[in-house]
């Protein structure tokens, strides 16, 4: 069923997607609900906590830490985050959803392995449009930073299968493929554009309340996600 | 002789509308892929008042509840609780039968 929003929201976010910016789990759970994230990888490491008091909404504080792969470029950077659910089309068999978000916070950053740091206010931005049914996963996300000293974009690629149908009351399982673009120098010190694109597998295990990916990319860096919804 | 009639009836029709409430009712959902994002809607039909059992089905798109004794939840309530938790109700459907056996039948139907 297609839930229309306001045309100005759409404009919203359409201009968010051109800057494009990166995704994986939903930022949004449902009404009354909170979700508690950490990801960590090599090149970043990343806290999310959210209330939603409606379904199509919700905001909290982030910390997310950039590191480049010579270790000279990193950001640490502190925001508050709005998340809007754009559109959810929930099929018979499917879901499908359009999210957006937006902040705004403080960063630390340094270009030179921490012989200076400098501190900028920093914009963020973000979209995410995800399609799934109980065999079949896929998400696309994009998330930008943006300050004076900087600007970093992240997009995220995720195409699963689930070897089993899970219910509501099973673990379910899933296989995925995870193809990942940073910019601004994070992992783009390679002449070679199959090193700029971070390539990983993962599992995604999931029950009750509890997420946890677990992945390992082809440079056989370890890539670990958990999720908490409550 | 018709303090007598009134009584009988008053108990006939207390036993009535007692055989004729629903015990539980099935709510079919349009969206249920995900275990993980279903939480809300558990979380959503525990916190009322009427509610007794949730049970949550993927593979039959479905969510019954069963009700405490006495008491009964508008469909509207149910549409507005599943819609806050982010799905789309396409149909409600109640039953005196207990939420173990319609859990019993909807997993037999496999």
């Amino acid at each position: 069923m297609l839930q229309k929003r306001s045309v100005p929201v759409l404009l919203f976010t359409a201009s968010i997607g051109a800057f494009a910016l990166p995704a994986d789990a939903k930022p949004i759970a449902f009404s009354d609900g909170t979700t508690i994230m950490h990801e960590r990888n090599v090149n970043m490491l990343e806290a999310q906590a959210f209330y939603a008091p409606e379904f199509w909404w919700s905001a909290g504080p982030g910390y997310l830490q950039l590191t480049s792969d010579d270790k000279r470029k990193r950001r640490d950077i502190s925001y508050l985050q709005v998340n809007y659910l754009v559109n959810r089309w929930n099929m018979p068999s499917a879901q499908a959803n359009l999210f957006s978000w937006a902040g705004a916070g403080t960063a630390r950053s340094t270009d030179n392995g921490g012989i200076t740091w400098r501190r900028d206010a920093v914009f963020r931005y973000g979209a995410q449009g995800d399609y799934e049914t109980r065999r079949f996963y896929s998400s696309f996300k994009i998330d930008g930073y943006r300050s004076a000293a900087f600007a970093n974009q992240v997009s995220t690629l995720q195409l699963g299968v689930a070897p089993y149908e899970h219910d509501y009351e099973d673990l379910a399982t899933w296989f995925l493929i995870q193809f990942r673009h940073y910019t601004g120098g994070i992992r783009d010190m390679t002449d070679s554009n199959s090193k700029k694109l971070e390539q990983t597998a993962l599992l995604r295990l999931f029950k009750g309340p509890v997420w946890v990916e677990l992945g390992i990319s082809r440079e056989r860096h370890s890539q670990f996600m958990i999720m908490y919804n409550f | 002789m018709k303090t007598i009639h009134r009584f009988c009836l008053a108990v006939t029709l207390l036993a009535l509308s007692s055989a004729l409430q629903a015990r539980t009712i099935k709510i079919d959902v349009d969206g249920l892929v995900c275990a993980f994002c279903a939480q809300g809607i558990e979380k959503k039909m525990k916190a009322q008042p009427a509610v007794d059992k949730v049970f949550v089905s993927l593979e039959k798109k479905a969510v019954a509840v069963s009700l405490k004794d006495g008491q009964d939840i508008p469909d509207e309530k149910l549409r507005t609780e599943i819609t806050n938790a982010g799905y789309v109700v396409t149909g409600i459907h109640r039953t005196d039968e207990s939420l173990d056996v319609v859990r019993s039948r909807i997993k037999a139907t496999k």
